[in-house]
């Protein structure tokens, strides 16, 4: 202050009054200038001001009061304030400290104000005006300065009591906002208050929320609200929107919760904030309108997020949790969180459902659920396309699927893939002319999403039904075709009820989606039995075949071997009367149906038999192979399974498989190590009982068809003899060679068979162990003979 | 000494077999199918796709003999050997 003087004593103005007078005659107008306490009332005498105009020291007086204002707001107003906002103990402590705070700044900026006004007279006085700070008025001017003070000492933890002030008070707040919507609830038990946690006599609710308004009136004047608290306002009403959202929508997807939840922000959170504001009401509408689209904004995010945790679950329950999908399909058109879904959902899709604990028929009925899911949550199908990719390459190795999906398709009772099966019909007649629509909707396009892959159309996407997506899986209906065929084989060879009429329907349908060709195979299947029991009804009803006269009635399932599967090879020898009565049928096929003849398949087939024991009857219906080990138990009671294997041509592992049948009936007993023994009387069966743990097999599981593995070893034979026929020319090939020799010449022509290069890695290391071929330095040869 | 009777009645025993024709080959020497198939007109083996065998012994499937006798304009030959083709009684 002294050397600002000298200078002003030096300077170039010229005034001849003593400058120690006009520096009091300054100090007495401006008190604030020599005291080291807060300014009182400025003394109300404008001559001072005159004078200093008259000296033109406006300017300079000025600048010293604002100098010390910031001096003194920056020692001792602004240490002060934050120095309450430590070592706070409790909630309700805070509250009180922030208040205590508030006030202290309130009543201390106050006291300036009369200085200010001072200064603003002087310039008034000298008709002079400038721009301090960026401000036109110095009372604008005054609270930048106050601001900027305060929050360059901000301390670390200031929020903790902010925080405290607005929670407690924000919890009264819904207490009295409650409280006036269920008040006839019993509250009798009651003796803490929900809002300020005294008793309920020494209830405080009223006093914290008149503290609560008038602190925020002092805040909003000094234009400090959303500086201090804005930060902690928001973070406050987020955690309230996230335990909000948890809360309400806990577990439970069969409702929808949009408007509940907005009408929740709108009533409490907005309510409340209108408190906080409650001000001026010009500026409050303005701000809260800004707060509303902020948190509204974050309640739609915060409820996508949480709907898109739980969708898995949504998916899993999907018909029911139809209103969750309605509700995430509008909060996604809302938000930016569509790829935070695809990415969460592909996780939890990997984690919970893609591993070998699940079985495939509880894979395929989530993926199911998923298409029906993600096809309400996004038309356009880009969404399922993206997210239920790794679902459908991990079924695509999962060696049972195709015999799920054909299985569950033809199952009896209620099944989703069955009735999409008999839907399907109306589903395809419906696609028929999209085109035409297309055109006349044109203003009604919309693109695909920006994650669609480009390479489709969107057309395809959108009109693709479930069956054809699971079909899809594999990419080529032959594989489906083919299984449904070896299925249809087993239940048809299974059964030997010649009814036909189911299945004749489920081919119907399956036509309709597959097409005639396809299915032609299993047409003549169909054909083959609904055929067999018309000549068999015929040979029987034809005197001249003398077959109604035989020791027991035969009859037949005749096929069309082309037609069908390649069956299993196996061998048996039937008993010597059923062969002759086989050869009387045989005999009579062929006087029908000239120049044709009957080859026997004679493990195949069903045989009703009564056994009569001493003490009981028993009628069965077994395998031709079961009957034939029965049978020859008739001659003799002890039979070890190497005699029966050499009589019957069964080997001797097959045998004891079927074998356990019979003792699973408790017929047969085993009385040494593979010597079974017939039970003649049930006495002696109840005296050693069946053991517990043997394992009876379970007929249906067994298919008459050869696997589709056996089937595939046959088809890679053909190229054996290529590749032999290579080696023999040239010698030495490698790998990559063979596979494209073979490419060239074996994968032309009708019969095409395909084989990647795993395949035939595998084939020709076969070969190896089999010695049939040498493998060195990564070349094949053929071993010298 | 043994008592039991399995097959004193027997209710019924039904096998299961694959018919075949009776022929001197396996495929058709015209459409070059199996005789057991059809011919590719066909969709149905057996009676409805039947077999014919001409006097020089030689058989097809009766639509594609009679197919290649129809385009035939001067002389019914049998397509393998060459004789008059004339159908066995």
């Amino acid at each position: 202050m002294e050397a600002t003087l000298n200078v002003l004593s030096t300077g170039d103005l010229g005034i001849s009054t003593s400058t120690d007078g006009v520096w009091d005659k300054v100090c007495l107008a401006y008190p604030l200038l020599t005291s080291n306490e807060l300014p009182e009332e400025c003394p109300d005498d404008d001559n001072v001001l005159k004078e200093i105009n008259e000296l033109k020291l406006n300017t300079f007086v000025e600048d010293i009061v604002i100098c010390r204002i910031e001096q003194i707001m920056r020692q001792k107003i602004t240490p002060e304030f934050w120095g309450r906002f430590s070592g706070r103990k409790t909630e309700i402590d805070g509250f009180e400290r922030f208040k205590g705070a508030v006030d202290y700044l309130y009543s201390s900026l106050a006291s300036f104000l009369s200085t200010v006004e001072k200064l603003e007279k002087l310039r008034f006085i000298s008709r002079f005006n400038r721009v301090i700070y960026g401000e036109d008025t110095l009372l604008g001017a005054f609270k930048v300065i106050m601001t900027s003070t305060l929050l360059s000492q901000l301390p670390l933890t200031h929020q903790v009591i902010t925080e405290d002030f607005y929670k407690v008070s924000f919890k009264v707040f819904c207490n009295t906002d409650k409280s006036e919507a269920d008040q006839d609830e019993s509250t009798e038990d009651v003796v803490q208050c929900g809002g300020c946690s005294h008793e309920i006599e020494h209830c405080r609710c009223q006093t914290i929320l008149s503290v609560f308004h008038e602190t925020n009136r002092k805040l909003i004047e000094l234009d400090l609200l959303e500086r201090l608290a804005g930060e902690v306002i928001t973070s406050l009403i987020h955690i309230r929107i996230e335990n909000h959202v948890q809360e309400s929508c806990k577990g439970s997807f069969d409702t929808s919760y949009i408007s509940s939840l907005e009408s929740w922000l709108s009533t409490v959170v907005l309510g409340w904030l209108t408190h906080v504001y409650s001000g001026n009401a010009a500026s409050t509408q303005s701000s809260i309108k800004k707060f509303h689209q902020k948190i509204s904004h974050f309640l739609y995010e915060t409820y996508t997020r949480t709907r898109i945790e739980q969708l898995f679950n949504i998916i899993i329950e999907y018909p029911d949790s139809q209103p969750a999908v309605e509700d995430l399909r509008i909060c996604l058109q809302k938000t930016d969180l569509r790829l935070y879904l695809t990415q969460k959902l592909q996780r939890a899709l990997e984690t919970r459902l893609l591993h070998p604990g699940v079985n495939t028929p509880d894979v395929l009925t989530a993926y199911v659920a998923a298409i029906r899911a993600l096809r309400q949550l996004d038309p356009t199908g880009v969404l399922l396309e993206t997210v239920t990719q790794p679902v459908r390459q991990y079924l695509r190795w999962r060696d049972d699927t195709v015999r799920c999906v054909v299985s569950s398709l033809t199952e009896e009772g209620p099944s989703e893939l069955a009735d999409e099966l008999v839907r399907g019909e109306a589903l395809q007649l419906d696609e028929g002319t999209p085109l035409d629509e297309d055109m006349a909707n044109w203003e009604t396009w919309n693109p695909d999403p920006v994650d669609a892959d480009p390479s489709k159309t969107s057309k395809s996407r959108r009109t693709s039904d479930i069956i054809s997506m699971l079909v899809n899986v594999y990419g080529s209906k032959e594989l489906f075709v083919n299984e449904y065929r070896t299925l249809l084989a087993d239940r048809l060879l299974s059964q030997f009820s010649y009814n036909t009429e189911k299945e004749i329907r489920y081919l119907e349908l399956l036509k309709l989606r597959f097409g005639e060709s396809q299915l032609h195979y299993c047409e003549v299947m169909l054909k083959d039995v609904y055929d067999s029991k018309r000549i068999n009804a015929h040979l029987h009803s034809d005197p001249n075949f003398n077959l109604d006269r035989q020791q027991f009635p035969s009859m037949a399932m005749i096929l069309s071997a082309q037609f069908w599967p390649p069956f299993k090879e196996e061998t048996l020898e039937l008993p010597s009367f059923v062969k002759e009565h086989l050869q009387i049928y045989t005999k009579a096929f062929e006087t029908l149906k000239g120049n044709r003849t009957l080859s026997w398949k004679p493990h195949l087939g069903s045989v009703n038999i009564d056994i009569e024991l001493k003490d009981r009857k028993i009628n069965l219906t077994v395998s031709p192979t079961h009957a034939t080990i029965i049978w020859h138990f008739q001659t003799k009671n002890q039979w070890t399974v190497e005699e029966l294997s050499q009589l019957m041509h069964v080997p001797a592992t097959v045998l004891r498989r079927k074998i356990a049948f019979w003792q699973s009936q408790g017929m047969l007993r085993e009385v040494s190590t593979d010597s079974f023994l017939l039970v003649e009387e049930s006495a002696t069966r109840s005296r050693c009982p069946v053991a517990p743990d043997m394992v009876c097999e379970d007929e249906e599981t067994e298919s008459a068809m050869a696997s589709a593995h056996d089937q595939r070893e046959e088809e890679l034979q053909v190229f054996w003899s290529y590749i032999v026929g290579m080696l023999t020319n040239l010698d030495l090939m490698p790998l990559d060679r063979i596979h494209q020799m073979l490419k060239m010449f074996a994968s032309q022509g009708p019969t095409a068979v395909e084989c990647s290069l795993q395949e035939l890695r595998h084939f020709l290391d076969r070969k190896v162990r089999e010695h049939k071929l040498l493998f060195s330095g990564g070349f094949y040869r053929l071993p010298k003979s | 000494m043994c008592t039991t009777s399995i097959f004193k009645y027997l209710p019924g025993w039904t096998g299961v077999a694959t018919w075949r024709w009776v022929a001197n080959d396996d495929n058709c020497g015209i459409c070059r199918m199996a005789f057991d198939g059809c011919c590719p007109d066909c969709k149905l083996p057996g009676d409805d796709c039947p077999l014919v065998w001409g006097q020089c012994s030689h058989c097809f499937h009766i639509h594609c003999i009679m197919k290649w006798l129809n385009s035939q304009q001067v002389q019914h030959l049998c397509p393998m050997c060459r004789q008059e083709w004339k159908f066995k009684e």
